[in-house]
């Protein structure tokens, strides 16, 4: 009688937890605001203007974006280590900042199919002598705490086994200390290395070489579980890339040329 | 050096971080000195037995750092309980836990501080436990735990650097802001570091001389 | 009861690179706690020398280090200095931050503790034949370190606490380095926060409790 009861109350319990089910989507269209997290020390693809408005490829993404959903977006600023903790303790909806898709991230949040694509550079101060990126052997290299190259750099490291890796919360802190030489060298994305040295912000760094990475396929994220939404970004990236907006944004933020191609040859999504 | 590309923009929104700064503050400063002077008079009240599970929870938040606190309360609401709050709710949150830990050290200290004899004197004269708190203990007691109390709400507003990490624009991140898209380090830190310092530095100075004026007599 | 799932396993796992990580954050707390201490009896000195210029120093010195934030005090040691072209690495900037701030707090605790030392005993160590180095260095510096002993652990738990900081100047070895590196690579927050938090609790109370004890054999008399 009395388990009887208590699984009665059990159920109920349950029930009242399990609340109707409307999705993430749902919530978003709900609400009114989509929140994107945006790297804003990302150049081109995140930055601020002079009144210190963000700007940039991510954010007209994520406008696009609050567009098609017909919602008005919210750019919510994250540093790199803290875009997925950003998401995943709820102050964000999607990230939209350059994330790649890794299979261990991906084991935590929802990846989208990519919508940019980076090659990455070696870029180092003047002072130092370095003509290919094997001659980061034996410097002191750093890069942004948590992105693809970070992870990428930090393991040639310990594979050559001599030289020293510094990860940085910031792509501004890593740039603002190769540029007063407490760094030889770093790893970034080729638009990020490029604007750098031409914005002048920077003095005494130049790009050196490529980088020989597999490029860096970066998505859109959410949480893992949201299914509705996850095929919802699939299609905008899709869209994007169909109407002529991706070829637009490129030309805008990072400069002539084609944009890279998303679809990897030989393989499904 | 002074030949600078900061602008009166960048100045008002070094201003909005300030104000994020002291906002932060005086919230957590509050309602972390209420919640101390509550967890302080319980702890006094009850003996060092009965209030061991606080005093264990509340040392939690003296024995780790600020920067994991706000890491895992942001997590831990987010992520695990799932309630949609701001990152600035959680920040004044953890902040008021953070603050009430240490006032209620300083508030346990300035009651343990009045002699028990004076008490006992107040209560043979027939005043009741509220009167004595009121009238005796709460005059001698904010005597020994004032200068202590600045000081604990100094290193709150100084603490409060850190709520970056649950993405509060306040006036460490926007100066950092700032350095990403003007590169001039030196100068901003500089701007920023004096603002802390002339806020800090007279409240510290009046803490002082509190101390010095009450040690007296 | 909740809508999340713990993986601990995988935080778990990771545990003896956080160990590994705790021993750096001890490490500088370490260091910056003994440079500190030897930095805030020279400051003490300075303060009482009579002499303007040096107790000047002092005073900005603890002005600074006591009104302004732990974490400007150590990305200035990183960033501002390298304006100056001073590169320090990020172990060498963290550990000049903490103990520049060490050394500000400890010189304020020297001064309170000063206050408790009669000057009649500095006197009675000048009428015994001590010089005034003498007389500081044989009977008042005793007096004070053993008066601020207290004082002196709650700084050595800052101390380990601050070191947490040095993420923000790109040291990845301490605990909390470790434990964001960690971070980023599987974005598990909640777990492995929590076993570097219960970790710091462990080392601040070891800490705490070590120093009661080493006090009372020291000081029974």
């Amino acid at each position: 009688m009395i388990k009887t009861k208590l699984a009665a109350g059990l159920m109920a319990a349950c029930a009242m937890t399990a609340p109707a089910f409307a999705d993430k989507l749902d919530d978003i269209i709900a609400s009114g605001t989509l929140r994107c997290a945006v790297v804003l020390d990302f150049p081109p693809m995140g930055m601020r203007d002079e009144s210190n408005n963000p700007i940039g490829f991510d954010v007209d993404y994520c406008n696009d974006l609050a567009a098609a959903l017909g919602v008005t977006a919210e750019i919510v600023e994250t540093p790199f280590p803290e875009r997925i903790p950003a998401l995943m303790s709820g102050r964000v909806d999607v990230g939209v900042a350059s994330t790649s898709d890794t299979l261990e991230r991906a084991k935590t949040v929802g990846m989208s199919i990519p919508y940019y694509a980076f090659e990455n550079a070696v870029v180092a101060n003047d002072k130092v002598e370095m003509t290919t990126w094997e001659d980061m052997k034996g410097k002191t290299v750093g890069a942004t705490a948590g992105t693809y190259e970070a992870i990428w750099l930090e393991k040639q490291v310990n594979e050559w086994g001599e030289g020293s890796f510094r990860p940085y919360q910031t792509q501004a802190d890593v740039f603002l200390a190769l540029s007063q030489g407490q760094l030889d060298a770093t790893v970034s994305t080729v638009e990020v290395a490029n604007a750098n040295v031409k914005s002048g912000n920077f003095p005494g760094i130049r790009v050196v070489d490529k980088a020989p990475m597999v490029p860096d396929y970066v998505a859109l994220f959410t949480m893992r579980n949201e299914y509705g939404l996850i095929n919802y970004l699939n299609l905008f990236v899709n869209q994007q890339v169909r109407t002529g907006r991706y070829a637009e944004l490129y030309k805008k933020w990072v400069g002539e040329g084609e944009p890279a191609n998303l679809a990897i040859p030989g393989v499904y999504r | 050096m002074f030949d600078t590309a900061l602008t009166a923009a960048d100045f008002v929104f070094l201003a909005k971080g300030a104000g994020v700064t002291i906002i932060v503050t005086l919230i957590s400063v509050l309602a972390g000195t209420i919640l101390g002077i509550l967890f302080g008079v319980f702890r006094y009240q009850v003996g060092a037995i009965w209030a061991a599970p606080l005093t264990f929870v509340l040392d939690i938040f003296r024995s780790i750092p600020l920067l994991i606190q706000l890491v895992l309360a942001n997590a831990f609401i987010g992520t695990i309980l799932q309630i949609r709050i701001s990152g600035f709710t959680v920040a004044c949150i953890v902040l008021s836990m953070y603050t009430a830990a240490f006032c209620s050290e300083i508030v346990r200290g300035g009651i343990e501080a009045v002699p028990a004899t004076t008490r006992r004197a107040a209560r043979s004269l027939g005043m009741t436990w509220g009167q004595d708190m009121r009238e005796i203990v709460l005059p001698l007691a904010t005597r020994v735990a004032l200068p202590s109390w600045i000081g604990l709400a100094l290193g709150v507003m100084k603490d409060s650097a850190l709520v970056y990490v649950v993405q509060v624009t306040e006036l460490l991140k926007s100066t950092q802001i700032l350095i990403t898209r003007l590169q001039e380090p030196l100068l901003l830190l500089l701007i920023c570091g004096a603002f802390y310092f002339v806020i800090s530095f007279p409240l510290a100075r009046f803490g002082g001389y509190l101390e010095k004026r009450w040690s007296n007599d | 009861m909740f809508n999340y799932t713990f993986q601990w396993k995988q935080a778990l796992a990771r545990l003896p690179q956080m160990l590994d990580g705790a021993i750096v954050t001890m490490q500088i707390a370490i260091l910056s706690m003994a440079i500190g201490i030897l930095l805030a009896v020279v400051l003490t000195m300075f303060r009482l020398s009579g002499n303007r210029a040096l107790s000047a120093i002092a005073k900005t010195w603890v002005e600074i280090a006591r009104n302004t934030p732990a974490l400007f005090q150590i990305y200035m040691a990183h960033f501002g200095l390298g304006s100056f072209g001073i590169h320090l690495s990020p172990f060498a900037s963290i550990l000049l931050g903490i103990t520049f701030n060490n050394a500000g707090y400890l010189t304020e605790n020297f001064r309170g503790a000063l206050k408790a030392i009669p000057d009649t005993q500095t006197r009675a160590g000048r009428s015994l034949g001590f010089g005034a180095a003498g007389a500081f260095r044989y009977i008042v510096l005793p007096q004070m370190l053993r008066i601020s002993f207290l004082p002196m652990t709650n700084q050595m738990v800052w101390a380990i606490l601050m070191t947490s900081l040095g993420v923000t100047v790109g040291m990845n070895s301490d605990l909390y380095g470790v434990t964001q590196d960690l971070n980023a690579l599987t974005f598990r927050t909640f777990e492995l926060f929590a076993v570097a938090a219960v970790i710091f609790y462990l080392i601040t109370k070891v800490i705490t409790l070590g120093a009661r004890l080493v006090a009372s054999r020291l000081f029974r008399y």
